[in-house]
Formats: structure tokens, C-alpha cells, sequence
């Protein structure tokens, strides 16, 4: 391949891993708001919590694979926490603007981490060989390749587990109708507590896998939370595959367009997107269109 | 009527035995980032300074007019940000009883603030910054008296060491790398300046920037190796240095790093790991205990902050020195008023033997057509570093001598 290609090759290939960062924290927005109709705006204060709870274990001694797993108990129960804090009592009220509140806990968050760990970006360490692996001439690292396996695999679980286990049908009906799930025996603030917790976990998960790349700081996915929301909305919020696609085409946006442009423009194409996105299908580009009848 | 004269009696007791206490110390502020991406030379430089001001109090204090006064510190985190540095200049320098201030790491933090601190004619020892804005702002405004004394080898020097060393090694093309912010841009132009006054025999095949925060440098990286770089001449902090140097490892470019003395941060040594060994840097200091004039410092420093390794080992030396050097000046000027310092600061009498060097007058009076006479170091004061293992080591040995050396200007 003619090495310009290949330049432009190994840019996209290296965006749209790192895109897939963005659909797992996006999926993560997507799993609250099918059960709740909530939108977590501190979704990115937990996958921060995550990493920091896995690089306190690592810490500690444990290996790797443990301080994943740790995180990942530790971001079910911080999901939880958000929940019964900040999200039950505005779906009482039957009013959005309580969902604020989301956005305390997660300054809140902020401030504590700030107050344990300091300002400062550590590295999260792993296991990983230090070497670059070679596809065709296109280099690939191992924490690279960790958040592509991570994101696709916790996915494909959850939503295995949404379509063929009691549980998660029971979800999926809430998220549905949650009166008439009600009616069938279903408790729906049972179902969207237990969204939440899972998307605690994927929170913690995406902290644990984007740590190592980024390194793990209070500010570490300030801006990835953003990628992740218009990620989020030009997928549409219900579709789990579409957002992957979204978040392979927006990290390749962003890297071939720093690349070819200059590394001022990364951030332009993305939003460019996101309005086009918006503009054409307002119910997002994987979205089912819903028809209420009444 | 008894109650009220007690009362005032109390009151002016108070009074004056604050005024008592007032004139007793010496008050000394120190600025820097103390958190953030910047923190390792923030607090290395502030921990130099404080241990500087611990011995000089343990003896005392300052003999200011036949009198020992003890030195106070009042202590500001601008977290390497330009508005809050401004903020925090504007703070001290309107606190009225601040003889001088000692800091300073990110070139726009000294763009920003150090206005205030001109107009009220406070006197600052910058350390570390290096970026060379920070010094030729008052050259270009024409400023006639200038309270602002850099003690940090300056990017220009820096610049000119990082190209030499290139072109020692042999190359002819290099990539040039620097980050967004004040620092960086300053050191890609010192750099192409460099390029330009050593004979343009090198060639610099790309020139690419990047933002602070950003971890993905392979669009940079690819440039460059596509360009044909032998090497890359470098000007950025912490954090973003060691995104290079993984990126680097990543497209299997292996050719060296060369750059500002920022490369031995701890926070690059440590993220970047193995990827970060053989990195170039100008040093004025080197954490090496067989260098004798470094030795006792480096003990005091590990045993007071119970470290083994200093973060920034060069921002820690130049506080301890620039407070030694401070306190002589104080010393010799017999008085706590700024106006004063500043004349001693240019004139002074003693040689001070620091951790670095011994310092015979490093300043002069200002010129503000030649900005060497508010600038301590010189290129034979400095020597190039070279990461090795998580530490940093003299790039070559037989350059010791110039650590150990006696007298400086």
C-alpha cells in the first residue's frame, strides 16, 4: 500500500479504536435512559470513579484483570447510589429538571476525587506487552485492542442478557411501558435501579480500559463524556449496535481530520456530524421512530 | 466605663504587638502549580524554596540592619493556569507587605501576572519558567527599571544546546514538536531560530503542535516519520511528552528526543516508562549524589520531604539557590522594601555558594536592550540530561565538572 495510504489508514484504524471508547461510555447514557427516560449528565464523573477505583486496587497489589472486576463492583454500587439519590425522586416528581441533580453528584465526585487522589494524572498500570502489534502495516496496542475487545464484549453481554433472561426482559418491558409492566407484575423502580447499576458498570468497565490509555486524572473524560453524548444522539438512544458504528466513524472522523487538516481541527468534523446527524434524523441514525397512539 | 478601658487597653495591646510581629519577619510569597499537569516543577521548586527558608530560620532568620528577622512564606497554587496566576499577582502584589516573590513554571502564567507586580515594583525571581517570553515582554515594552529577575536557563540557551546536540549526533532532518500553549510556541521559534543561526544545517522536515490533554500524537508522529526525521526536537510539559514518546513506540519510530528540560518531569519519566528512556534535555542540575556540591542538598531535600527521588530535581535546586540568593540580597540591601532588593539584587556583594554553582553577582542593572543582565544562567552553566531508567543522568559524563564548577560569571 502506497505509504500515504497507509498513514491515513493507520489514523483512522487508531480513532475508530478509541471511538469504540466513546460508544461503551455511550452506552452507558443509553442503558439509564431506556429504563428511566433519565440521562445520567455524570456519566463521565463515573467512569473517572472507576478508574480510580481500580488504580487504588492496583495499588494495593492485585493484578490487573482483579482491579477490572473490583472497579466494576464498585461502579454497580455507585450506580446504584445515583439512582436513589438523584434519579428516583425526579421520576416521582415526573420532572425533568430534578435530573439535574445528576450533575451535583458528579461535581460532587469531582472534588472528592480531587481531595483523595490530588489533580494529578497517574498511569493505570497493566500488563499489556509494551509492543505494538502489526496488522498490514498498521500498528495496534494492546490497550488499544483492550478497549475494542472490552467495549464489543460487555455490549454483546448486556444485551444478550436483555433479550433472553427474565430479568432483562422484565427491563426492556418498563422501558417500554412502565405502567403496564407494572400491571403484569413487574416492579418497575426494581428494573431501573438494576439499569442503573449495569450502567455503572460499564462506566467503571470503560474507566478500567481508557485508563491506561489516557491515564487516569479528575478531568480524565470530561471531554470523553461529550464525544460519548453526541455519540449517544447520532445513534439514537436505543440502539446498542448503531452506537458502535457512531463511535468508529466519529474517532476516524476526528483523527483523519486532525491529520489531513492540522491537529487544531480534530474536534470540527465531529460536531459537523452531529448536526447533520440531527438535522436529517432527528431520532437518530439507528433510531426507531416511536409512534405514539393514543 | 471600667469594661470600655480594659476593652481598649486590650485593643491596643494587640495592636501593637502586631505591629511588633509585622516588623519582625520577612515575608516571602511563592507561586506555582502546585496540582495539575505542571505540579512536579511547582512543587519541587516551592519544597527547594521552603527548605532554603527552614535553614535560613533555623540559623535565626535574616540579618536585616543588625537585626535577624525570620522569613514568612505565603503560598499560591495558580494550578498552571494564565488567568489565575493573573489573579493571584494581582492578590500579592496589592497585600502590601510582600518583600518578594519566587516562582513561576508556565511561561503564560509570567505573560499574564507579572504586570502587577512590575507596576507595584515588587521584586520576582522567576524559576523555572524558561519560556523566553517571560523575560523579553519588558525588553520589547522598553521598560527602564525592571523588578523581575529570571533564575532558570532560559529557552534560548535551552534551544541552542538542544540544536547542537542534534547536529553532534550527526542528523541532518529533524522533526520539530510542541504543544499549544505560550511555552511551547515560544520554543518552536527559539528552536527554528537556532536552526537558522548555527548554519541551517539542519533541516526541520515537519513542524507539528498539539494541545495539552491530547494522548493520541500519531498523526504528529506519522508526519514526521514519513518526512524522514532522524530525530525530534521537542518543547511541551509532562503528560503530553510522554504521549510522544508511547506514540513513538507505537509506529516503531525509533529515533531520539531532544528538547526542553521539561523531559526530566517525573510525570513524563514515569508515564512514558521504558518508551521515555535515552530523551535529551538541558539540565542545570542532576540529581547525583557523587557530584559533591549537590550531595548535601539532595540529602536535605530527601530527608526533609521523606522522598528518594525529587520530582523535578532542577526546579527544586534553582528554589533553594534563588531563595539563598534572595536572602543575601535582603541581607544586603538592610531593609524588607522591595525597591531596595531590586537595587541589591543587581549589585550583589557576596558570592553565595548554592547547590548549583557559586553565584558572583549573576544579575545586573536591567537593560532593556539586553535581557542577559536579568538572567543568571548562561550555556556554561548548563549540561545536557538524558533519561535513563526512571532517572535522570548526565548525557555525558565528562560534563560533571561543569556541576561541580567554583564560580559562575
Amino acid at each position: 500500500m502506497d505509504a500515504k495510504y497507509l498513514a491515513l489508514a493507520q489514523m483512522a484504524v487508531g480513532g475508530g479504536l478509541m471511538g469504540m471508547a466513546y460508544a461503551l461510555v455511550a452506552y452507558g447514557f443509553q442503558l439509564t435512559y431506556a429504563a428511566g427516560k433519565a440521562v445520567n449528565f455524570g456519566q463521565g464523573e463515573l467512569v473517572m470513579l472507576g478508574a480510580f477505583a481500580g488504580i487504588s486496587l492496583s495499588g494495593i497489589g492485585l493484578p490487573y484483570w482483579a482491579t477490572v472486576l473490583g472497579a466494576m463492583v464498585a461502579g454497580a454500587a455507585l450506580g446504584w447510589c445515583i439512582e436513589r439519590v438523584a434519579v428516583r425522586l425526579a421520576l416521582q416528581q415526573r420532572n425533568e429538571g430534578w435530573i439535574l441533580l445528576t450533575i451535583i453528584v458528579g461535581l460532587f465526585s469531582l472534588s472528592l476525587v480531587e481531595n483523595i487522589w490530588g489533580r494529578d494524572d497517574r498511569p493505570y498500570p497493566t500488563p499489556w506487552p509494551a509492543e505494538a502489534l502489526d496488522f498490514f502495516g498498521i500498528s495496534v496496542t494492546w490497550p488499544e485492542l483492550a478497549i475494542a475487545t472490552g467495549a464489543l464484549g460487555i455490549m454483546t453481554l448486556v444485551e444478550l442478557a436483555k433479550r433472553y433472561t427474565m430479568v432483562g426482559i422484565a427491563v426492556q418491558a418498563v422501558s417500554a411501558d412502565p405502567d403496564a409492566a407494572e400491571l403484569c407484575g413487574i416492579r418497575s423502580r426494581s428494573a431501573i435501579s438494576l439499569s442503573w447499576m449495569v450502567s455503572g458498570v460499564a462506566a467503571a468497565f470503560a474507566g478500567t480500559v481508557i485508563g491506561p490509555v489516557t491515564t487516569v486524572g479528575p478531568t480524565m473524560a470530561a471531554a470523553l463524556t461529550l464525544k460519548a453524548f453526541s455519540v449517544a444522539v447520532v445513534a439514537g438512544l436505543d440502539s446498542g449496535f448503531g452506537l458502535v458504528l457512531a463511535g468508529i466513524a466519529l474517532g476516524a472522523a476526528e483523527n483523519l481530520s486532525g491529520y489531513v487538516l492540522g491537529s487544531g481541527w480534530r474536534e470540527a468534523p465531529g460536531l459537523i456530524l452531529l448536526i447533520l446527524a440531527l438535522s436529517l434524523r432527528p431520532q437518530g441514525v439507528f433510531g426507531k421512530k416511536i409512534i405514539r397512539k393514543v | 466605663m471600667k469594661a470600655s478601658r480594659s476593652i481598649l487597653a486590650v485593643l491596643l495591646a494587640t495592636s501593637f504587638s502586631s505591629v511588633a510581629l509585622a516588623a519582625d519577619v520577612v515575608k516571602i510569597a511563592i507561586t506555582g502549580p502546585f496540582s495539575g499537569g505542571s505540579a512536579p516543577m511547582g512543587v519541587s521548586m516551592r519544597d527547594g524554596v521552603k527548605l532554603a527558608v527552614f535553614q535560613i530560620n533555623q540559623r535565626g532568620g535574616i540579618v536585616v540592619g543588625g537585626k535577624k528577622m525570620k522569613v514568612e512564606l505565603v503560598e499560591r497554587d495558580d494550578e498552571g493556569k494564565n488567568d489565575r496566576g493573573a489573579l493571584i499577582a494581582q492578590e500579592i502584589s496589592s497585600m502590601g507587605d510582600i518583600s518578594a516573590v519566587i516562582g513561576t513554571v508556565n511561561t503564560g502564567v509570567a505573560v499574564m501576572g507579572d504586570k502587577y507586580y512590575v507596576e507595584k515594583g515588587i521584586v520576582k525571581i522567576i524559576t523555572p519558567a524558561a519560556g523566553s517570553a517571560s523575560m523579553t515582554q519588558w525588553s520589547k515594552a522598553g521598560v527602564k527599571d525592571l523588578p523581575i529577575f529570571r533564575f532558570a536557563s532560559h529557552d534560548g540557551i535551552q534551544a541552542q544546546m538542544v540544536v547542537e546536540k542534534a547536529l553532534r549526533l550527526g542528523f541532518t532532518k529533524v522533526a520539530i514538536l510542541h504543544d499549544a500553549t505560550n511555552y511551547g510556541v515560544s520554543g518552536r521559534d527559539d528552536l527554528i531560530a537556532q536552526i537558522n543561526k548555527q548554519g541551517n544545517k539542519l533541516k526541520a522536515v515537519a513542524v507539528e503542535k498539539f494541545a495539552i490533554g491530547d494522548k493520541d500524537m500519531t498523526g504528529q508522529l506519522i508526519k514526521a516519520k514519513a518526512a524522514g526525521a532522524q530525530a525530534i526536537l521537542i518543547w511541551g510539559i509532562g503528560p503530553e511528552l510522554a504521549a510522544v514518546a508511547s506514540g513513538k513506540d507505537k509506529l516503531g519510530f525509533k529515533v531520539p528526543m531532544i528538547g526542553g528540560w521539561t523531559l526530566s518531569m517525573s510525570n513524563f519519566i514515569d508515564t512514558a516508562g521504558a518508551s521515555g528512556n535515552g530523551a535529551l534535555m538541558p539540565q542545570t542540575f542532576i540529581e547525583d549524589e557523587s557530584i559533591a556540591r549537590a550531595k548535601p542538598f539532595i540529602q536535605a531535600y530527601h530527608k526533609a520531604y521523606n522522598v528518594s527521588r525529587i520530582p523535578s530535581p532542577v526546579s527544586a535546586a534553582q528554589g533553594y539557590d534563588a531563595a539563598l540568593l534572595l536572602a543575601e540580597a535582603i541581607h544586603e540591601a538592610g531593609s524588607t522594601s522591595p525597591a531596595k532588593i531590586k537595587v541589591s539584587l543587581e549589585n550583589l556583594k557576596v558570592t553565595v555558594k548554592g547547590a548549583i554553582s557559586d553565584w558572583k553577582k549573576p544579575w545586573t542593572k536591567w537593560n532593556p536592550l539586553n535581557v542577559e543582565t536579568h538572567e543568571a544562567f548562561r550555556r556554561a552553566t548548563t549540561v545536557m540530561g538524558k533519561v535513563q531508567n526512571g532517572h535522570v543522568i548526565l548525557a555525558n559524563p565528562s560534563e560533571k565538572f561543569v556541576l561541580e564548577g567554583a564560580t559562575t560569571n
